[in-house]
Protein backbone atom coordinates (compact mmCIF):
# COMPACT_ATOMS: atom_id res chain seq x y z
CA UNK A 1 0.00 0.00 0.00
CA UNK A 2 1.46 3.56 -0.96
CA UNK A 3 1.72 5.77 2.01
CA UNK A 4 2.88 8.78 -0.01
CA UNK A 5 1.40 9.03 -3.30
CA UNK A 6 2.32 12.27 -5.22
CA UNK A 7 1.17 13.16 -9.16
CA UNK A 8 2.11 15.50 -11.57
CA UNK A 9 3.85 17.96 -8.65
CA UNK A 10 4.94 21.14 -9.73
CA UNK A 11 6.13 24.36 -7.96
CA UNK A 12 8.16 27.24 -8.24
CA UNK A 13 9.41 30.16 -6.33
CA UNK A 14 8.46 33.26 -6.60
CA UNK A 15 10.84 33.55 -10.21
CA UNK A 16 9.98 31.48 -12.75
CA UNK A 17 12.38 28.35 -12.87
CA UNK A 18 10.54 25.66 -11.83
CA UNK A 19 11.88 23.95 -8.59
CA UNK A 20 10.23 21.56 -9.12
CA UNK A 21 8.29 19.53 -12.21
CA UNK A 22 6.02 17.14 -13.08
CA UNK A 23 7.11 15.18 -10.15
CA UNK A 24 5.30 11.75 -9.86
CA UNK A 25 6.33 9.26 -6.76
CA UNK A 26 4.98 7.15 -4.18
CA UNK A 27 6.20 5.74 -1.21
CA UNK A 28 5.00 2.26 0.21
CA UNK A 29 3.88 1.88 3.71
CA UNK A 30 7.11 1.04 6.18
CA UNK A 31 9.58 1.35 3.26
CA UNK A 32 12.65 3.31 3.54
CA UNK A 33 13.39 5.39 0.46
CA UNK A 34 15.88 7.33 -0.37
CA UNK A 35 15.82 10.71 -2.22
CA UNK A 36 19.27 11.55 -3.83
CA UNK A 37 19.95 14.52 -5.74
CA UNK A 38 22.94 17.25 -5.71
CA UNK A 39 22.62 20.95 -4.41
CA UNK A 40 19.19 22.42 -5.66
CA UNK A 41 17.74 19.56 -7.35
CA UNK A 42 14.57 20.32 -5.13
CA UNK A 43 15.16 17.97 -2.74
CA UNK A 44 14.12 19.99 0.39
CA UNK A 45 11.56 22.00 -1.73
CA UNK A 46 9.76 18.64 -2.07
CA UNK A 47 9.89 17.29 1.67
CA UNK A 48 8.13 21.24 2.05
CA UNK A 49 5.24 20.28 0.04
CA UNK A 50 4.91 16.86 1.29
CA UNK A 51 3.69 18.31 4.84
CA UNK A 52 2.02 21.47 3.42
CA UNK A 53 4.16 23.85 4.27
CA UNK A 54 4.50 24.95 0.89
CA UNK A 55 1.56 24.97 -1.66
CA UNK A 56 2.24 23.45 -5.10
CA UNK A 57 1.24 25.24 -8.28
CA UNK A 58 -0.12 21.95 -9.79
CA UNK A 59 -0.31 18.59 -8.80
CA UNK A 60 -1.52 16.17 -5.84
CA UNK A 61 -0.18 14.69 -2.99
CA UNK A 62 -2.14 12.03 -1.18
CA UNK A 63 -0.74 11.35 2.43
CA UNK A 64 -2.04 7.60 3.78
CA UNK A 65 -4.87 7.99 1.32
CA UNK A 66 -6.19 11.58 2.32
CA UNK A 67 -5.54 14.75 -0.35
CA UNK A 68 -3.80 16.90 0.95
CA UNK A 69 -5.42 20.36 1.01
CA UNK A 70 -5.95 23.11 3.87
CA UNK A 71 -8.39 21.11 5.95
CA UNK A 72 -6.31 17.69 5.97
CA UNK A 73 -3.24 19.55 6.75
CA UNK A 74 -3.02 19.24 9.93
CA UNK A 75 -3.77 15.44 10.08
CA UNK A 76 -1.68 15.17 7.70
CA UNK A 77 1.28 17.15 9.87
CA UNK A 78 0.55 14.83 12.21
CA UNK A 79 1.75 11.41 10.76
CA UNK A 80 5.03 12.97 9.28
CA UNK A 81 8.16 13.78 11.24
CA UNK A 82 10.33 15.47 9.26
CA UNK A 83 14.13 16.54 10.41
CA UNK A 84 14.96 20.03 8.24
CA UNK A 85 18.68 20.70 7.05
CA UNK A 86 19.49 23.25 9.55
CA UNK A 87 19.34 22.45 12.93
CA UNK A 88 20.02 26.42 14.15
CA UNK A 89 16.81 26.88 12.75
CA UNK A 90 14.41 24.39 14.21
CA UNK A 91 15.54 24.54 17.72
CA UNK A 92 12.33 25.55 19.34
CA UNK A 93 12.74 24.83 23.31
CA UNK A 94 14.87 27.09 25.46
CA UNK A 95 17.04 23.70 26.43
CA UNK A 96 17.41 20.77 25.06
CA UNK A 97 14.97 18.79 27.23
CA UNK A 98 12.51 21.67 26.01
CA UNK A 99 13.29 21.41 22.00
CA UNK A 100 12.68 17.34 22.67
CA UNK A 101 9.41 17.84 24.03
CA UNK A 102 7.92 20.49 21.76
CA UNK A 103 6.33 17.82 19.12
CA UNK A 104 5.35 16.13 21.86
CA UNK A 105 3.66 18.92 23.54
CA UNK A 106 1.96 19.62 20.02
CA UNK A 107 0.55 16.11 20.38
CA UNK A 108 -0.48 16.44 23.51
CA UNK A 109 1.32 13.59 25.10
CA UNK A 110 0.50 13.21 28.26
CA UNK A 111 3.39 14.82 30.70
CA UNK A 112 4.60 11.70 32.52
CA UNK A 113 4.71 10.33 29.10
CA UNK A 114 6.99 13.26 27.93
CA UNK A 115 9.32 13.16 30.48
CA UNK A 116 10.33 9.23 30.42
CA UNK A 117 10.55 9.82 26.21
CA UNK A 118 12.93 12.79 26.46
CA UNK A 119 14.67 10.18 28.56
CA UNK A 120 14.70 7.36 26.11
CA UNK A 121 15.03 9.42 23.47
CA UNK A 122 18.15 11.97 24.45
CA UNK A 123 20.07 8.38 25.18
CA UNK A 124 19.44 6.94 22.04
CA UNK A 125 20.75 10.08 20.30
CA UNK A 126 23.63 10.55 23.10
CA UNK A 127 22.01 13.72 24.49
CA UNK A 128 21.29 12.79 27.79
CA UNK A 129 24.12 14.93 29.80
CA UNK A 130 22.91 17.76 27.99
CA UNK A 131 19.21 17.71 28.47
CA UNK A 132 19.22 21.68 30.85
CA UNK A 133 21.77 22.91 28.20
CA UNK A 134 20.86 26.14 26.46
CA UNK A 135 21.18 26.10 22.04
CA UNK A 136 23.99 28.41 22.07
CA UNK A 137 25.88 26.28 23.93
CA UNK A 138 25.65 23.12 22.19
CA UNK A 139 27.64 22.44 18.19
CA UNK A 140 26.16 22.10 14.98
CA UNK A 141 26.11 18.08 15.33
CA UNK A 142 24.78 18.09 18.93
CA UNK A 143 21.47 20.12 17.60
CA UNK A 144 21.18 17.53 15.01
CA UNK A 145 21.11 15.37 17.57
CA UNK A 146 18.57 16.99 19.41
CA UNK A 147 16.52 17.32 16.18
CA UNK A 148 16.47 14.17 15.64
CA UNK A 149 15.42 13.10 19.13
CA UNK A 150 12.65 15.63 19.15
CA UNK A 151 10.86 14.36 15.90
CA UNK A 152 11.91 10.17 16.93
CA UNK A 153 9.89 11.13 20.26
CA UNK A 154 6.95 11.94 17.88
CA UNK A 155 6.03 8.58 16.91
CA UNK A 156 4.83 9.22 13.71
CA UNK A 157 4.24 6.62 11.02
CA UNK A 158 6.62 8.34 8.44
CA UNK A 159 9.59 10.05 9.27
CA UNK A 160 11.81 12.34 6.71
CA UNK A 161 15.39 13.01 7.31
CA UNK A 162 16.41 16.51 5.25
CA UNK A 163 20.79 16.06 5.52
CA UNK A 164 19.81 14.92 8.65
CA UNK A 165 23.11 13.77 9.65
CA UNK A 166 25.42 16.07 7.54
CA UNK A 167 26.92 17.31 10.62
CA UNK A 168 27.13 14.04 12.68
CA UNK A 169 31.20 12.73 12.92
CA UNK A 170 31.18 9.43 11.25
CA UNK A 171 30.65 7.36 14.18
CA UNK A 172 27.53 9.45 15.27
CA UNK A 173 26.43 9.15 11.73
CA UNK A 174 26.69 5.21 11.89
CA UNK A 175 24.30 5.15 14.93
CA UNK A 176 21.68 7.26 14.11
CA UNK A 177 21.95 5.23 10.60
CA UNK A 178 21.71 1.89 12.42
CA UNK A 179 18.86 3.41 14.42
CA UNK A 180 16.76 4.57 11.60
CA UNK A 181 17.42 0.87 10.23
CA UNK A 182 16.11 -0.24 13.80
CA UNK A 183 13.01 2.26 13.61
CA UNK A 184 12.51 1.07 9.82
CA UNK A 185 12.12 -2.40 10.53
CA UNK A 186 10.02 -1.55 13.18
CA UNK A 187 7.42 -0.39 10.52
CA UNK A 188 8.17 3.41 10.98
CA UNK A 189 8.22 4.78 6.80
CA UNK A 190 11.56 6.69 6.37
CA UNK A 191 12.44 8.76 3.66
CA UNK A 192 16.36 9.99 4.04
CA UNK A 193 17.14 13.20 1.48
CA UNK A 194 20.85 13.29 0.65
CA UNK A 195 23.37 13.87 -1.53
CA UNK A 196 25.63 11.06 -0.56
CA UNK A 197 25.26 7.91 -2.34
CA UNK A 198 26.83 6.43 0.61
CA UNK A 199 23.61 7.36 2.77
CA UNK A 200 21.52 6.05 -0.48
CA UNK A 201 22.64 2.62 -1.06
CA UNK A 202 21.41 1.46 2.91
CA UNK A 203 17.82 2.52 1.94
CA UNK A 204 15.08 -0.14 -0.06
CA UNK A 205 14.24 2.35 -2.53
CA UNK A 206 16.20 5.10 -4.16
CA UNK A 207 14.83 8.09 -6.00
CA UNK A 208 17.25 10.33 -8.15
CA UNK A 209 15.96 14.42 -8.75
CA UNK A 210 18.05 16.42 -10.69
CA UNK A 211 16.84 20.12 -11.61
CA UNK A 212 13.68 19.61 -10.16
CA UNK A 213 12.84 16.17 -12.17
CA UNK A 214 12.89 12.57 -11.24
CA UNK A 215 15.12 11.08 -13.17
CA UNK A 216 15.22 7.57 -12.12
CA UNK A 217 13.09 5.49 -9.17
CA UNK A 218 13.88 2.18 -8.04
CA UNK A 219 15.28 -0.24 -6.18
CA UNK A 220 18.67 0.07 -5.09
CA UNK A 221 20.25 -2.09 -6.75
CA UNK A 222 18.62 -1.41 -10.10
CA UNK A 223 19.68 1.93 -9.72
CA UNK A 224 23.14 1.48 -8.98
CA UNK A 225 23.64 -0.56 -11.81
CA UNK A 226 21.88 2.04 -14.09
CA UNK A 227 25.37 3.48 -15.03
CA UNK A 228 23.75 6.33 -17.53
CA UNK A 229 21.45 7.60 -15.09
CA UNK A 230 24.10 7.82 -12.49
CA UNK A 231 26.50 9.61 -14.43
CA UNK A 232 23.86 11.98 -15.66
CA UNK A 233 22.91 13.01 -11.97
CA UNK A 234 25.80 15.34 -10.98
CA UNK A 235 26.39 12.75 -8.65
CA UNK A 236 29.39 12.26 -7.04
CA UNK A 237 29.90 8.25 -7.33
CA UNK A 238 31.29 5.54 -4.69
CA UNK A 239 34.03 4.73 -5.46
CA UNK A 240 33.66 1.07 -5.40
CA UNK A 241 30.69 1.54 -8.43
CA UNK A 242 33.15 3.77 -10.15
CA UNK A 243 35.51 1.17 -9.79
CA UNK A 244 33.12 -1.27 -11.19
CA UNK A 245 32.47 0.70 -14.22
CA UNK A 246 35.44 1.38 -15.20
CA UNK A 247 36.59 -2.35 -14.86
CA UNK A 248 33.60 -3.01 -16.66
CA UNK A 249 34.76 -1.12 -19.89
CA UNK A 250 38.56 -2.33 -19.50
CA UNK A 251 39.84 -5.75 -20.59
CA UNK A 252 41.67 -7.34 -17.48
CA UNK A 253 44.55 -7.56 -17.51
CA UNK A 254 46.86 -6.43 -14.08
CA UNK A 255 48.40 -3.80 -15.44
CA UNK A 256 45.22 -2.19 -16.55
CA UNK A 257 43.66 -3.29 -13.62
CA UNK A 258 46.39 -1.36 -10.88
CA UNK A 259 46.37 1.85 -13.72
CA UNK A 260 43.17 2.43 -12.74
CA UNK A 261 43.44 1.75 -9.21
CA UNK A 262 45.86 4.68 -9.44
CA UNK A 263 44.18 7.31 -11.10
CA UNK A 264 40.92 6.90 -8.78
CA UNK A 265 42.68 7.19 -5.94
CA UNK A 266 45.04 10.05 -7.44
CA UNK A 267 41.64 11.40 -8.04
CA UNK A 268 39.76 11.07 -4.49
CA UNK B 1 25.70 39.04 27.50
CA UNK B 2 24.82 35.46 26.85
CA UNK B 3 23.51 35.23 30.15
CA UNK B 4 20.75 36.52 29.12
CA UNK B 5 18.64 33.04 29.47
CA UNK B 6 19.67 32.72 32.76
CA UNK B 7 19.07 36.03 33.55
CA UNK B 8 19.94 37.05 37.48
CA UNK B 9 19.23 33.57 38.08
CA UNK B 10 20.98 32.40 41.76
CA UNK B 11 20.98 28.81 42.64
CA UNK B 12 19.47 28.01 46.08
CA UNK B 13 17.58 26.02 47.93
CA UNK B 14 15.48 27.98 50.39
CA UNK B 15 12.00 28.79 50.34
CA UNK B 16 12.06 30.95 47.65
CA UNK B 17 13.02 28.66 45.34
CA UNK B 18 10.55 25.80 46.15
CA UNK B 19 7.71 28.31 45.73
CA UNK B 20 5.55 28.04 42.67
CA UNK B 21 6.33 31.54 39.94
CA UNK B 22 2.88 31.95 40.28
CA UNK B 23 2.52 33.01 43.64
CA UNK B 24 6.17 34.44 43.82
CA UNK B 25 4.87 37.17 41.49
CA UNK B 26 1.46 37.75 42.92
CA UNK B 27 3.32 38.06 46.53
CA UNK B 28 5.34 40.61 44.61
CA UNK B 29 2.58 42.55 43.55
CA UNK B 30 0.96 42.69 46.83
CA UNK B 31 4.25 43.40 49.09
CA UNK B 32 4.58 46.49 46.20
CA UNK B 33 1.27 47.26 46.59
CA UNK B 34 1.73 47.78 50.39
CA UNK B 35 4.54 49.87 50.11
CA UNK B 36 3.20 52.32 48.36
CA UNK B 37 0.08 52.65 50.67
CA UNK B 38 1.85 53.60 53.37
CA UNK B 39 3.37 57.19 54.01
CA UNK B 40 5.18 57.40 57.44
CA UNK B 41 9.23 56.75 57.73
CA UNK B 42 8.25 54.24 60.06
CA UNK B 43 6.15 51.95 58.46
CA UNK B 44 8.11 51.89 55.86
CA UNK B 45 10.91 51.06 57.86
CA UNK B 46 9.09 48.52 59.43
CA UNK B 47 8.64 47.45 55.83
CA UNK B 48 11.76 47.50 54.74
CA UNK B 49 12.39 44.99 57.82
CA UNK B 50 10.09 42.52 56.82
CA UNK B 51 12.17 42.94 53.35
CA UNK B 52 15.46 41.96 55.12
CA UNK B 53 13.80 38.60 57.20
CA UNK B 54 12.55 37.54 53.65
CA UNK B 55 16.51 38.47 52.47
CA UNK B 56 17.39 36.71 55.62
CA UNK B 57 15.29 33.70 55.61
CA UNK B 58 16.08 32.90 51.69
CA UNK B 59 19.47 32.89 52.02
CA UNK B 60 19.93 35.73 49.36
CA UNK B 61 23.19 37.61 49.88
CA UNK B 62 22.63 41.41 50.71
CA UNK B 63 25.79 42.07 48.53
CA UNK B 64 24.04 40.46 45.20
CA UNK B 65 20.81 42.63 46.30
CA UNK B 66 23.05 45.75 46.96
CA UNK B 67 24.54 44.87 42.86
CA UNK B 68 20.64 45.14 42.06
CA UNK B 69 20.39 48.73 43.19
CA UNK B 70 23.52 49.83 41.16
CA UNK B 71 21.51 50.86 38.07
CA UNK B 72 19.34 52.81 40.40
CA UNK B 73 21.92 54.83 42.47
CA UNK B 74 21.87 57.80 39.89
CA UNK B 75 18.03 58.11 40.70
CA UNK B 76 17.98 57.45 43.71
CA UNK B 77 20.20 60.34 44.49
CA UNK B 78 18.96 62.82 42.23
CA UNK B 79 15.43 62.29 43.76
CA UNK B 80 17.21 62.52 47.34
CA UNK B 81 18.56 66.08 46.29
CA UNK B 82 15.24 67.22 44.57
CA UNK B 83 13.54 66.66 47.83
CA UNK B 84 16.04 68.13 49.91
CA UNK B 85 16.31 71.54 48.02
CA UNK B 86 12.70 71.69 47.26
CA UNK B 87 10.65 70.68 50.60
CA UNK B 88 10.60 73.58 52.52
CA UNK B 89 8.26 72.64 55.27
CA UNK B 90 9.07 71.68 59.11
CA UNK B 91 11.57 72.52 61.11
CA UNK B 92 15.19 74.14 59.85
CA UNK B 93 17.77 71.51 60.80
CA UNK B 94 20.68 72.86 58.87
CA UNK B 95 21.37 76.14 56.44
CA UNK B 96 24.69 76.95 54.86
CA UNK B 97 25.27 79.76 52.84
CA UNK B 98 27.19 78.91 49.47
CA UNK B 99 29.35 81.72 47.96
CA UNK B 100 31.23 81.10 44.56
CA UNK B 101 33.84 83.33 44.48
CA UNK B 102 36.79 84.34 41.18
CA UNK B 103 38.97 81.85 43.29
CA UNK B 104 36.64 78.97 43.62
CA UNK B 105 35.29 78.62 40.61
CA UNK B 106 38.22 77.01 39.31
CA UNK B 107 39.17 75.31 42.56
CA UNK B 108 35.26 73.72 41.81
CA UNK B 109 36.87 73.37 37.72
CA UNK B 110 39.71 71.60 38.91
CA UNK B 111 38.38 69.14 41.61
CA UNK B 112 35.55 68.34 38.79
CA UNK B 113 38.25 67.50 36.56
CA UNK B 114 40.14 65.88 38.71
CA UNK B 115 37.03 63.34 39.23
CA UNK B 116 36.57 62.96 35.78
CA UNK B 117 40.34 61.72 34.81
CA UNK B 118 40.67 59.89 38.16
CA UNK B 119 36.99 58.10 38.61
CA UNK B 120 38.27 55.10 36.60
CA UNK B 121 41.24 54.11 38.81
CA UNK B 122 39.14 53.97 42.05
CA UNK B 123 36.50 50.67 42.89
CA UNK B 124 33.83 52.17 44.45
CA UNK B 125 32.74 54.85 41.81
CA UNK B 126 29.81 56.18 43.59
CA UNK B 127 31.05 56.58 47.01
CA UNK B 128 33.85 58.71 45.21
CA UNK B 129 31.21 60.43 43.08
CA UNK B 130 29.72 61.37 46.41
CA UNK B 131 32.38 62.63 48.40
CA UNK B 132 33.48 64.92 46.02
CA UNK B 133 30.23 66.30 45.15
CA UNK B 134 30.49 66.60 49.07
CA UNK B 135 33.96 67.93 49.16
CA UNK B 136 32.90 70.76 47.10
CA UNK B 137 29.73 71.94 48.80
CA UNK B 138 32.09 72.17 52.23
CA UNK B 139 34.36 74.04 49.78
CA UNK B 140 31.57 76.38 48.68
CA UNK B 141 30.48 76.76 52.32
CA UNK B 142 33.67 77.78 53.94
CA UNK B 143 36.10 78.93 52.08
CA UNK B 144 35.14 82.35 50.75
CA UNK B 145 38.26 84.60 49.30
CA UNK B 146 37.68 87.16 46.69
CA UNK B 147 35.35 88.59 45.46
CA UNK B 148 31.63 87.12 45.13
CA UNK B 149 30.34 85.50 42.04
CA UNK B 150 26.56 84.58 43.17
CA UNK B 151 25.93 83.27 46.13
CA UNK B 152 22.61 81.17 47.58
CA UNK B 153 21.54 79.64 50.94
CA UNK B 154 21.27 75.69 51.28
CA UNK B 155 18.55 75.16 53.56
CA UNK B 156 17.45 71.75 54.65
CA UNK B 157 14.02 70.92 56.70
CA UNK B 158 12.78 68.26 58.45
CA UNK B 159 10.08 67.37 55.97
CA UNK B 160 12.72 67.24 53.27
CA UNK B 161 15.25 64.82 54.67
CA UNK B 162 12.60 62.66 56.13
CA UNK B 163 10.99 62.98 52.69
CA UNK B 164 14.00 62.25 51.22
CA UNK B 165 14.35 59.16 53.35
CA UNK B 166 10.61 57.95 52.66
CA UNK B 167 11.31 57.52 49.10
CA UNK B 168 15.01 56.49 48.88
CA UNK B 169 13.76 53.29 51.14
CA UNK B 170 10.55 53.03 49.36
CA UNK B 171 12.50 52.73 45.92
CA UNK B 172 15.31 50.26 47.54
CA UNK B 173 12.15 48.17 48.87
CA UNK B 174 10.26 47.93 45.10
CA UNK B 175 14.05 46.93 43.67
CA UNK B 176 14.50 44.72 46.70
CA UNK B 177 11.78 42.68 46.05
CA UNK B 178 11.53 42.28 41.94
CA UNK B 179 15.50 41.63 42.76
CA UNK B 180 14.38 39.06 44.98
CA UNK B 181 12.36 37.27 41.92
CA UNK B 182 14.68 37.53 39.23
CA UNK B 183 17.19 35.91 41.26
CA UNK B 184 15.12 33.20 42.59
CA UNK B 185 13.11 32.41 39.41
CA UNK B 186 14.08 31.23 36.44
CA UNK B 187 13.06 33.11 33.10
CA UNK B 188 11.29 30.07 31.79
CA UNK B 189 9.72 29.55 34.60
CA UNK B 190 8.66 33.10 35.45
CA UNK B 191 7.41 33.46 31.77
CA UNK B 192 5.00 30.00 32.86
CA UNK B 193 4.16 31.59 35.79
CA UNK B 194 3.25 34.37 33.70
CA UNK B 195 1.19 32.79 31.08
CA UNK B 196 -0.56 31.25 33.87
CA UNK B 197 -1.69 34.64 35.61
CA UNK B 198 -2.52 36.53 32.24
CA UNK B 199 -4.43 33.61 31.38
CA UNK B 200 -7.96 35.04 32.35
CA UNK B 201 -7.24 38.09 30.21
CA UNK B 202 -8.29 35.56 27.43
CA UNK B 203 -11.54 36.90 28.08
CA UNK B 204 -10.45 40.08 26.37
CA UNK B 205 -9.13 37.96 23.50
CA UNK B 206 -5.34 38.58 24.50
CA UNK B 207 -3.84 35.13 24.13
CA UNK B 208 -1.44 34.89 26.95
CA UNK B 209 0.07 31.38 25.83
CA UNK B 210 1.25 32.93 22.78
CA UNK B 211 2.88 35.51 24.44
CA UNK B 212 4.31 33.70 26.52
CA UNK B 213 5.76 31.63 23.15
CA UNK B 214 7.01 34.46 21.77
CA UNK B 215 9.19 35.48 25.02
CA UNK B 216 10.76 32.46 25.22
CA UNK B 217 11.51 32.16 21.91
CA UNK B 218 12.74 35.65 21.98
CA UNK B 219 14.65 34.43 25.07
CA UNK B 220 16.15 31.27 22.75
CA UNK B 221 16.79 33.18 20.15
CA UNK B 222 18.74 36.78 21.52
CA UNK B 223 21.93 34.53 22.18
CA UNK B 224 22.04 33.14 18.74
CA UNK B 225 21.30 36.80 16.90
CA UNK B 226 24.36 38.53 19.58
CA UNK B 227 26.94 35.61 17.89
CA UNK B 228 26.09 36.73 14.45
CA UNK B 229 25.78 39.99 14.91
CA UNK B 230 29.27 38.99 16.31
CA UNK B 231 30.53 37.28 13.58
CA UNK B 232 29.08 39.94 11.12
CA UNK B 233 31.26 42.57 13.04
CA UNK B 234 34.32 40.13 12.37
CA UNK B 235 33.68 39.71 8.52
CA UNK B 236 33.08 43.36 7.98
CA UNK B 237 36.11 44.18 10.18
CA UNK B 238 38.53 41.84 7.81
CA UNK B 239 37.38 43.77 4.70
CA UNK B 240 38.29 47.15 6.82
CA UNK B 241 35.23 48.01 8.40
CA UNK B 242 36.63 49.94 12.06
CA UNK B 243 33.50 50.14 14.52
CA UNK B 244 35.61 51.58 17.42
CA UNK B 245 36.07 54.68 15.55
CA UNK B 246 35.19 57.40 12.37
CA UNK B 247 33.29 60.24 12.42
CA UNK B 248 29.16 59.95 12.93
CA UNK B 249 28.81 59.31 9.31
CA UNK B 250 31.17 56.43 9.27
CA UNK B 251 29.57 55.02 12.34
CA UNK B 252 25.94 55.17 10.73
CA UNK B 253 27.20 53.25 7.82
CA UNK B 254 29.02 50.82 10.10
CA UNK B 255 25.84 50.43 12.17
CA UNK B 256 23.93 50.03 8.75
CA UNK B 257 26.44 47.35 7.86
CA UNK B 258 25.40 45.16 10.48
CA UNK B 259 22.45 45.45 10.80
CA UNK B 260 20.97 44.83 7.29
CA UNK B 261 22.83 41.47 7.24
CA UNK B 262 21.11 41.37 10.75
CA UNK B 263 17.66 41.87 9.58
CA UNK B 264 18.18 39.51 6.42
CA UNK B 265 18.99 36.89 8.83
CA UNK B 266 16.76 37.58 11.23
CA UNK B 267 13.86 37.30 8.72
CA UNK B 268 15.07 34.03 7.58
CA UNK B 269 15.39 32.22 10.80
CA UNK B 270 11.95 33.16 11.88
CA UNK B 271 10.31 31.87 8.49
CA UNK B 272 12.70 28.30 8.73
CA UNK B 273 11.45 28.57 12.72
CA UNK B 274 7.99 29.25 11.75
CA UNK B 275 8.37 25.74 9.53
CA UNK B 276 9.86 23.59 11.75
CA UNK B 277 6.94 24.39 14.19
CA UNK B 278 4.90 24.41 12.06
CA UNK B 279 6.19 20.82 10.67
CA UNK B 280 6.16 19.60 14.56
CA UNK B 281 2.13 20.20 14.35
CA UNK B 282 2.27 23.40 16.49
CA UNK B 283 -1.19 25.33 15.72
CA UNK B 284 -1.29 28.60 17.63
CA UNK B 285 -4.03 28.76 20.13
CA UNK B 286 -4.55 25.11 19.74
CA UNK B 287 -4.43 23.30 23.21
CA UNK B 288 -1.59 21.59 23.92
CA UNK B 289 0.04 19.74 26.95
CA UNK B 290 2.90 20.97 28.76
CA UNK B 291 6.34 19.31 29.64
CA UNK B 292 6.43 21.88 33.00
CA UNK B 293 3.94 22.61 34.61
CA UNK B 294 3.04 24.40 37.65
CA UNK B 295 2.15 23.08 41.22
CA UNK B 296 0.88 25.12 44.00
CA UNK B 297 1.96 24.01 47.77
CA UNK B 298 1.39 24.70 51.11
CA UNK B 299 4.23 27.26 51.38
CA UNK B 300 2.49 29.59 48.33
CA UNK B 301 -0.65 29.42 50.48
CA UNK B 302 1.21 30.60 53.18
CA UNK B 303 3.70 33.04 51.77
CA UNK B 304 -0.11 34.35 49.94
CA UNK B 305 -1.68 34.79 53.15
CA UNK B 306 1.60 36.47 55.47
CA UNK B 307 1.34 39.08 52.44
CA UNK B 308 -2.39 39.85 52.74
CA UNK B 309 -1.73 40.42 56.43
CA UNK B 310 1.05 42.63 55.51
CA UNK B 311 -1.55 44.18 53.03
CA UNK B 312 -4.17 44.45 55.81
CA UNK B 313 -2.08 45.83 58.32
CA UNK B 314 -0.41 48.51 55.82
CA UNK B 315 -4.19 49.95 54.80
CA UNK B 316 -5.27 49.86 58.76
CA UNK B 317 -1.56 51.91 59.71
CA UNK B 318 -2.56 54.02 56.54
CA UNK B 319 -5.83 54.80 57.97
CA UNK B 320 -5.77 55.32 61.60
CA UNK B 321 -2.28 57.22 61.81
N1 LIG C 1 13.03 30.28 -0.15
C1 LIG C 1 13.39 30.20 -1.44
N2 LIG C 1 13.12 31.23 -2.29
C2 LIG C 1 13.47 31.14 -3.59
N3 LIG C 1 14.10 30.10 -4.14
C3 LIG C 1 14.39 29.04 -3.36
C4 LIG C 1 14.06 29.04 -1.97
N4 LIG C 1 14.47 27.88 -1.44
C5 LIG C 1 15.05 27.18 -2.45
N5 LIG C 1 14.99 27.86 -3.61
C6 LIG C 1 15.49 27.39 -4.90
O1 LIG C 1 14.80 26.21 -5.24
C7 LIG C 1 15.70 25.24 -5.78
C8 LIG C 1 15.61 23.95 -4.99
O2 LIG C 1 16.05 24.18 -3.67
P1 LIG C 1 16.07 23.07 -2.53
O3 LIG C 1 16.36 23.76 -1.27
O4 LIG C 1 14.83 22.28 -2.62
O5 LIG C 1 17.32 22.19 -2.99
P2 LIG C 1 17.96 20.94 -2.28
O6 LIG C 1 17.87 19.80 -3.24
O7 LIG C 1 17.36 20.73 -0.94
O8 LIG C 1 19.48 21.37 -2.16
P3 LIG C 1 20.53 21.07 -1.00
O9 LIG C 1 21.17 19.78 -1.32
O10 LIG C 1 21.50 22.19 -1.14
O11 LIG C 1 19.81 21.08 0.29
C9 LIG C 1 17.07 25.87 -5.77
O12 LIG C 1 17.36 26.29 -7.07
C10 LIG C 1 16.95 27.04 -4.84
O13 LIG C 1 17.74 28.10 -5.30
MG1 LIG D 1 18.00 20.85 1.00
Amino acid sequence: MNIIEIKDLSFSYQDEIDALSNVTLSVKKGEWVSILGHNGSGKSTLSKLIIGLLKADSGEIKVDGVILNEESVHDIRRKIGIVFQNPDNQFVGVTVEDDIAFGMENLCFEQSDIIDKIKEYAEKVSMSEYLKKEPHALSGGQKQRVAIAGILAMKTDIIIFDEATSMLDPKGRESIMNYIKEINKAGVTVITITHDMKEAVLSDRIIILKEGRVIACGDTNDILNDKETLNSSNLELLLPLKLQYLLDEANLSNDKVKDILWQLSLNK
Amino acid sequence: MKNIIIGQYLPGTSFLYKMDPRSKIIALMILMISTFILKDVTHILIMLGVVLLILKIGGIPIARIARGLKPIMILLLFTFTFQIIFIKTGTLIFDAELTLTVFTLPLMIFIILFWYLTRRYIKFKFLYLLITAFGILTMLALYTPGSVLSSSTLEVYGDGLSGAFFIMVRLIIIVTLSTILTLTTKPTDLNLGLEKILKPLSIIRINAEEIAMIISIALRYIPTLLDEANKIMLAQASRGVDFTEGKLKDKVMQIISLLVPMFIISFKRSDDLANAMEARSFVPGKRRTRLHTLSWHNLDTTVIVFCIFIFISAITVRVMF
